[in-house]
C-alpha cells in the first residue's frame, strides 16, 4: 500500500509538474485512472508480470515452448521502449512470440475484457514503474503513435 | 572548432581501442583480426567489399571491381562495413559512421551522437534508409532515426562482442522488424523494439563469421561458419548444415535474385546459383 502511494506521488508530482510549465492545473483524472490501472493491474497482469511488475524468473531465456517469459514492467524490463500505440495494442489483441511452438497466443488478449479507457489506465499505471529518462524516451516513441482515440 | 573536437575524439577513441585490443590480447586477439566484408546494394545494384581497409564495388557481378574513395581517417582504424541504402556508409572502430552521397567524394561523420567512434557493427534498417544501428564496443546498441543526425541508445546488446549486424523484414516483430547479431559463439536476434536478445536455434558449428538472408523471403536465411554454410527456413529457429565442399567463407550476402555471394578469408569472391550447394570462383 505505502509503495502504492508512492508510486502515484511520484507520477502526481511529474504530471504536475509538466501541466505547470504548459499553464495547467492538475487533474484528478489522472488520479482516479491511476488507482484503477494499478487495480486492474493486480487483477489480470500481476500473475504472470508480477505483483511489483518483477516478471517471470529467467524472463531473458526461452523456454521450453520456444517462449521469452512474461518480462518485467520496471526499469530492467523493456516495456518502456514500447509507443503508447504498440502497448495498448499488445494488451487488446494479445501477441504471439513467432518461435512460440504452441497454438495459444504468447501474450493473452485482453480487449473481450477491458474496456479501451481501462487498458488505457493500465498503460498509465506501467508508466510508474519506469525511471524518467525512460519515460522521456517512451513519450518520445508515442509522439507519432499514440493511444486509439477511443481510450480517451 | 567541430574539426578540433572531431580529431581530439578520434584520438581519444583511437587510444581506447588500442587500449582495449592490448588488454584482450591472448584472449579476443582473434577477434580483431580484419575479415573482409560483403553487402549488395540493391539500389545501385552493386556488391560492394571491404578488404584491408579499402572499399571496393562491382557492378558486374563480381568480375571488375573499383576502389571508392574513402577519408583519410578510416587509415587510422580498421573498417569492417560498409552499407548503401540510398546514401553509402562506411564503420569500424576509430572510423565511426560516416556518410557518402557522391559515391565518395566526399564523406560525413554521422556519429556525432554516439559516445564513441569505437563501432564494431553497423546495419541499415531494410525498410527505412534513414534508419541506422551501430554498435559501440564496452556499451551497446544505439539506433539513429535521422540518417546519423541523432542516436539514441536502445540497450546494452548481446553479452558477447558482435562482429556483424544485419536488420530483417521478417514478419512476428512487435515493431518493424529484428535484428540479427553475428558473434564468433553464435547468432542471436531481437525484435527491432529491442525485446531482450535470443539465441537462434542449436549451431554447434564452429566460429561463425557472417549472416544473409532472402531479401524477397527474409525466413530462409544462411550463415557462414567455420564448419561450412548452414541454412534455416525458417529465421534461425532451426539450422540445417548445406552438403558440399565449398570453402571456408567469412562474408556472405544475397542478391534479389537469390543468386550467393561470398568471400573466403582472402577477400576471393565466390557465386552460387543453388543455395550454396556448390561455389564458382569469380575474381580469382
Amino acid at each position: 500500500m505505502r509503495k502504492r502511494w508512492i508510486l502515484v506521488t511520484t507520477w502526481l508530482l511529474m504530471s504536475a509538474a509538466g501541466q505547470a510549465m504548459a499553464g495547467g492545473g492538475l487533474s484528478s483524472r489522472d488520479t482516479s485512472r491511476l488507482e484503477e490501472g494499478e487495480r486492474i493491474y493486480q487483477q489480470y497482469c500481476a500473475s504472470c508480470h508480477g505483483s511489483e511488475g518483477e516478471g517471470q524468473p529467467n524472463w531473458e531465456r526461452q523456454n521450453a515452448q520456444g517462449e521469452l517469459p512474461a518480462p518485467p514492467h520496471g526499469p530492467e524490463g523493456h516495456t518502456w521502449k514500447h509507443s503508447d500505440a504498440m502497448l495498448y495494442g499488445i494488451i487488446a489483441e494479445g501477441w504471439r512470440d513467432p518461435w512460440n511452438k504452441t497454438e495459444r497466443l504468447t501474450m493473452p488478449a485482453f480487449e473481450d475484457v477491458l474496456t479501451p479507457a481501462e487498458i488505457r489506465s493500465v498503460v498509465d499505471y506501467l508508466k510508474t514503474l519506469w525511471t524518467p529518462e525512460q519515460r522521456r524516451h517512451q513519450a518520445e516513441e508515442s509522439e507519432g503513435a499514440p493511444f486509439p482515440s477511443q481510450s480517451e | 572548432m567541430n574539426k578540433i573536437a572531431s580529431r581530439f575524439r578520434r584520438a581519444l577513441s583511437l587510444t581506447s581501442w588500442v587500449m582495449a585490443s592490448l588488454s584482450f590480447v591472448g584472449t579476443a586477439g582473434a577477434t580483431e583480426e580484419a575479415l573482409p566484408s560483403l553487402s549488395y546494394d540493391q539500389t545501385g545494384e552493386r556488391l560492394l567489399k571491404v578488404q584491408a581497409n579499402q572499399l571496393f564495388e562491382s557492378t558486374d557481378g563480381g568480375a571488375a571491381w573499383t576502389t571508392i574513395p574513402l577519408p583519410d581517417e578510416v587509415a587510422e582504424g580498421r573498417l569492417v562495413s560498409a552499407t548503401a541504402e540510398q546514401a553509402l556508409y562506411i564503420a569500424g572502430p576509430s572510423i565511426g559512421v560516416q556518410r557518402s552521397t557522391d559515391q565518395g567524394e566526399s564523406w560525413h561523420e554521422v556519429d556525432e551522437g554516439l559516445p564513441s567512434q569505437d563501432v564494431t557493427a553497423f546495419t541499415v534498417h531494410r525498410n527505412q534508409p534513414e534508419t541506422l544501428y551501430a554498435v559501440v564496443v564496452d556499451d551497446g546498441l544505439y539506433q539513429s532515426e535521422d540518417a546519423g543526425t541523432t542516436w539514441k541508445k536502445m540497450d546494452g546488446g548481446p553479452a558477447q562482442a558482435v562482429r556483424r549486424l544485419v536488420h530483417s523484414d521478417m514478419e512476428g516483430s512487435m515493431q518493424t522488424g529484428w535484428l540479427y547479431a553475428v558473434s564468433d559463439d553464435a547468432v542471436r536476434l531481437s525484435m527491432d523494439c529491442f525485446c531482450g536478445w535470443r539465441p537462434t536455434g542449436e549451431l554447434d558449428a564452429g566460429r561463425v563469421y557472417d549472416l544473409a538472408y532472402k531479401l524477397d523471403d527474409p525466413e530462409h536465411v544462411y550463415v557462414a561458419t567455420g564448419q561450412g554454410l548452414w541454412r534455416s527456413d525458417n529465421g534461425g529457429q532451426e539450422w540445417q548444415q548445406v552438403k558440399g565442399d565449398g570453402p571456408t567463407l567469412v562474408a556472405l550476402t544475397l542478391a534479389p535474385q537469390g543468386t550467393l555471394y561470398a568471400l573466403n578469408r582472402e577477400g576471393e569472391l565466390m557465386r552460387s546459383e543453388d543455395q550454396g550447394q556448390t561455389w564458382t570462383p569469380l575474381d580469382a
